[in-house]
């Protein structure tokens, strides 16, 4: 084997072994990207540059001639949710929340704990309370005491109360004591009826971007808020992802959840 | 093995890389069947895994185009053919209970607004990955009338295990009078 | 001759170490979300051990596996002390360091992402930082053998290397680029989204780019069992290897055939092209090739055996094989099972079958009946046979060893059976619980509970083989025969320069790479809208 090249036309190892390599990279390129399309009927397949294309895997709009989608016949939230938006909000704009947020303490609290049955706003996750004051602004979210109160706020007059809120301390002092006391509905959800763990979206296990934490909230608040996601009466949820749990749920389990978060 | 007296190595060795060269082409041979079967289903049923590439922003599925709340769920093409649209999201597929005509070419087109989900349709072929940033499309029909259920299989975060949804496949008459009804249906009740 | 035998067994004794302690895990998920436990309350708890058994058992027991098996055959085969040594250990404390750094997050729950990481979901930066040490630890083990290798050759110009090292570098080689798949995903996707530095990632590119090594780092995971297969085995029972240049063709397949096929993986997503996936079903099939040629090799070395022993007749030979020899014991099970695992293997490459059974429980079941039944049974056997050299003890518990090599057969076909039908039936893969009382899934609860019992089984013989060697420390002293590879029927004095080295089949594993993977990454990265935001995982509270 010495003075043998590898790299040689004359060694027959690397014929057989490039060759049969290539003749296998070509007709498996000639099958994939030319006869098999060949076999579709959908239009973006005909043709060889057509076939060749979509069979590469370039981007195009497979349904173009659909009918036109059906719009809302309500508003629904327009709030482009991320989950790092407003994680860091500056100190100025935390300090502008705070002297907006003075319109909001006659019912939220001076401290954004409330005495009436009104959400807790200490402590929420701040892309929640943005959320829900762009959503009340533009109507997806139908309320007629906040609809004049946020009126006049601009963009950045609701990041800063957001951003005002999430800074609060919460109310809640109790530490959870996990899942083991929750009841079922809490602690596994229902699969087959697509019900989640709550925990897995509101905090507790992991949260999920736009899902408030729901720790201390008014009993009467939680309870009117599952049942109106459960009757399609509240539709701000983005993509049904609210109403699709609340509508699986039982009026006891509606009952049991809003008592287990009201007194955590 | 050689049985002769007077044994020849080179022989043996011969007779050795004779039958193994058998071997190889039979291999060659399996190969082949292998990658012939693939191609004939391919050209005679035209069968494709769901790959029509398409790109969508996750972030404003429900702002506008085809996957706003509104559009979602099964529609009915001027050439008769149905289009099912939906969103899967943590934890829930949106509609959460799809309804189909038996005996129709369906055209599927799904997304992600979130993390990478799945679905499968129990006790058919149709199976798919749903990604944020993709729309897949696929096209399938159902042979008959009956319920399935419709799981997320992709790990999708702490709440997978409740990601169900049920698909109904009903007569082409029910679901054509329904459909006279509504431009989007889905059995979700309200 | 073996001069560190103290880092070789470091390296086996922390594999089956955490394998005993993952393989825990394993039954445990396979209980709890059965029809014999209540559903758990905390599902992460289920998410974390699922993360945990996947990075230890995919990531970490057979990297130390190929590693300790590795240093071994460079000093056995080359008979030459291994160059390196220092180095070694480094690696193998990168390693301790690198699985402690994943386990830590992930154990707190901060980190359940699963052992595939599936970003756009972004767990604890450490998790990942760990894994990347664990890779990192091993391509050391990977440069080291490419340097002893060739070291050997310099010493021993014209001569043959012996097929053990060949093999032992191929699969060296193969690892060190299948894995650069997940290196670039980890250390340019997700670290920095983890870090904090992005917080938007291109998930359909991380999608291609973990296929990249999640295909052929099964056939990593398999290396050390084929070498077993064609250089321990056929002298273990007493006979000959069939073919030198047959083993050595099925090595240089491997390395070039098992890369560039990753995207069967990915049949059902919406990233890849229909073209790109036919092509990797091509070269899928193309990759059995190796196996079957291994399949005729090992069966006629068999037979060889069987032969010298007095075995006659067209099938009568099979009942003169030493079947007390837990050798060839494992050799027949990790067949049978390799066998089964391959049909299974065929109908996930198949463009169109997938779609039946693509991400449900049969996938599990066939990557468990492929790595943890066929090859990890051959782990067992290379420890078998290496232990006296080791230890310098007797290895007396040829029983004991068959009961454990029996156990662990009956018990993956119990494990994997019925997960494989229930995958059929649609049950979806990675859910901490399912409602078996729904009528749609009713009949999906008893093939668990059969997989329980097939989980229970290998927990025995686990924790039976991990008796037999600690047994084995305590044995009286002996002097063991040298060790010895299998001898072919007929020894090659010289071979053709392309087997004697990796030139050309490195060559071709990157061209594939650069054919089947190049345009499907470059799109990726400059598609509209695959910039994603990360979801990160963990509670905020």
């Amino acid at each position: 084997m010495n003075g043998q090249r590898l790299v040689s036309w004359r060694n027959p190892w690397f014929v057989a072994s490039v060759g049969g390599t290539f003749a296998v990279l070509v007709f498996s390129a000639f099958v994939g990207f030319v006869w098999l399309p060949s076999a579709q009927d959908d239009e973006l397949f005909k043709g060889l540059l057509n076939a060749i294309c979509s069979a590469a895997g370039v981007p195009r709009s497979w349904l173009a001639n659909a009918s036109p989608p059906v719009p809302p016949s309500s508003p629904v939230s327009n709030v482009a949710l991320t989950p790092t938006m407003l994680s860091k909000p500056s100190d100025a704009s935390t300090g502008r929340g705070a002297t907006l947020a003075l319109r909001c303490t006659m019912c939220h609290g001076a401290r954004g704990v409330s005495a009436a049955n009104t959400p807790n706003l200490a402590g929420q996750y701040a892309p929640s309370v943005y959320k829900e004051l762009r959503d009340f602004q533009n109507g997806a979210r139908v309320s007629a005491i906040m609809a004049p109160m946020v009126v006049g706020l601009s963009d950045q007059d609701m990041r800063d109360l957001a951003a005002y809120y999430a800074f609060l301390p919460r109310l809640s002092v109790k530490t959870s004591h996990g899942n083991a006391e929750a009841p079922d509905v809490v602690a596994t959800g229902a699969p087959m009826r697509n019900i989640a763990p709550c925990a897995s979206c509101h905090g507790g296990l992991t949260d999920k971007v736009g899902a408030p934490w729901l720790n201390g909230q008014p009993l009467t608040y939680l309870t009117s808020q599952l049942n109106a996601f459960a009757t399609g009466k509240r539709r701000n949820d983005i993509s049904e992802q609210m109403r699709n749990v609340a509508r699986q749920m039982t009026p006891n389990e509606i009952d049991e959840a809003a008592k287990y978060y009201a007194a955590q | 093995m050689s049985s002769s007296s007077a044994y020849d190595p080179h022989e043996s060795a011969k007779v050795a890389a004779r039958i193994e060269q058998r071997w190889a082409l039979v291999v060659v041979g399996i190969v082949a069947v292998l990658v012939a079967m693939v191609i004939f289903t391919g050209l005679h049923w035209a069968m494709m895994p769901p790959s029509r590439v398409e790109t969508i922003d996750p972030t404003t599925l429900h702002v506008s185009g085809e996957f706003v709340e509104s559009n979602l769920g099964s529609t009915v093409e001027q050439d008769g053919s149905v289009t099912v649209r939906l969103v899967a999201q943590q934890y829930s597929f949106t509609p959460q209970c799809i309804v189909v005509p038996a005996k129709t070419p369906i055209i599927f087109r799904a997304t992600s607004a979130d993390v990478v989900h799945g679905m499968l349709i129990t006790d058919t072929n149709i199976n798919s990955m749903l990604e944020p940033g993709y729309i897949s499309t696929f096209k399938t029909r159902f042979d008959k009338p009956g319920n399935h259920l419709m799981p997320c299989h992709e790990f999708c975060g702490l709440g997978h295990e409740a990601m169900w949804a049920n698909v109904k496949v009903v007569d082409q008459d029910t679901f054509f009078k329904m459909a006279a009804k509504t431009r989007r249906l889905s059995c979700v009740n309200p | 001759m073996l001069t560190h035998k103290r880092l070789i067994l470091a390296h086996f004794w922390l594999a089956f170490a955490v394998f005993g302690l993952a393989i825990l895990l394993g039954e445990w998920q396979m209980y709890i979300r059965s029809p014999l436990h209540a559903w758990l309350r905390n599902p992460d708890l289920y998410y974390r051990s699922v993360t945990a058994h996947g990075t230890v058992m995919g990531y970490v027991f057979p990297t130390l596996i190929a590693m300790g098996f590795g240093y071994a055959i460079t000093e056995l085969a080359l008979k030459q002390s291994l160059i390196g040594v220092k180095w070694a250990w480094a690696g193998f404390w990168l390693i301790v360091v690198g699985s402690i750094t994943a386990v830590i997050p992930v154990a707190m729950g901060l980190s359940s992402v699963l052992y595939t990481f599936y970003p756009p979901m972004i767990g604890n930066a450490f998790y990942y930082i760990g894994v990347v040490l664990v890779v990192v630890g091993s391509w050391i083990w990977v440069a080291l053998m490419g340097i002893n290798m060739n070291a050997w050759k310099r010493a021993n110009p014209g001569r043959a290397v012996p097929l053990a090292m060949f093999a032992n570098v191929a699969g060296s080689y193969l690892w060190a680029w299948t894995a650069v798949g997940a290196a670039l995903e980890l250390l340019f996707q997700i670290l920095p989204a983890a870090l904090g530095w992005t917080t938007t990632i291109n998930a359909g590119l991380s999608r291609v780019l973990f296929s990249w090594t999640l295909h052929a780092i099964v056939y990593f995971w398999l290396m050390p069992a084929y070498i077993a297969f064609y250089t321990i085995v056929p002298r273990a029972i007493g006979g000959r290897l069939y073919s030198d240049t047959m083993a050595r063709i099925a090595f240089a397949m491997f390395l070039v055939f098992a890369m560039p096929i990753g995207i069967h993986h990915l049949f059902a997503d919406p990233e890849v092209g229909s073209g790109f996936k036919f092509v990797h079903s091509v070269f899928t099939a193309m990759v059995s090739a190796p196996t079957l040629l291994t399949v005729f090799t090992i069966c006629a070395s068999v037979e060889i055996a069987a032969r010298l022993r007095g075995g006659k007749g067209a099938f009568g030979w099979l009942k003169a094989l030493p079947w007390d020899n837990p050798q060839m014991l494992a050799l027949a099970f990790s067949f049978v099972m390799l066998g089964f695992g391959g049909a299974g293997g065929l109908i996930n490459m198949s463009y169109q079958l997938d779609a039946t059974i693509h991400n449900t429980q049969w996938i599990t079941g066939h990557f468990h009946l492929i790595f943890a039944g066929a090859i990890v049974i051959m782990y067992f056997a290379i420890a078998y046979d290496l232990w006296p050299h080791l230890t310098g003890r007797a290895m007396n518990d040829l029983r004991l060893m068959r009961t454990q090599l029996w156990l662990w057969f009956i018990g993956m076909i119990v494990l994997t059976f019925p997960w494989h039908y229930a995958g059929i039936l649609g049950m979806p893969r990675r859910m901490a619980y399912y409602d078996y009382s729904n009528p749609g899934i009713a009949s999906q609860a008893s093939t668990v509970i059969l997989s329980v019992i097939g989980g229970a089984i290998l927990v025995i013989s686990a924790m039976l083989f991990i008796t037999i060697l600690v047994r084995n420390h305590r044995a009286p002293r002996v002097t063991p025969a040298p060790f010895s590879f299998s001898q072919a029927v007929h020894e090659p004095e010289s071979v053709p320069v392309a087997l004697n080295g990796f030139g050309l089949w490195v060559g071709l594993m990157i061209a594939l790479t650069v054919t089947n993977y190049g345009y499907p990454i470059a799109q990726i990265i400059t598609q509209q809208h695959a910039q994603v935001p990360a979801i990160y995982i963990g509670a905020k509270r």
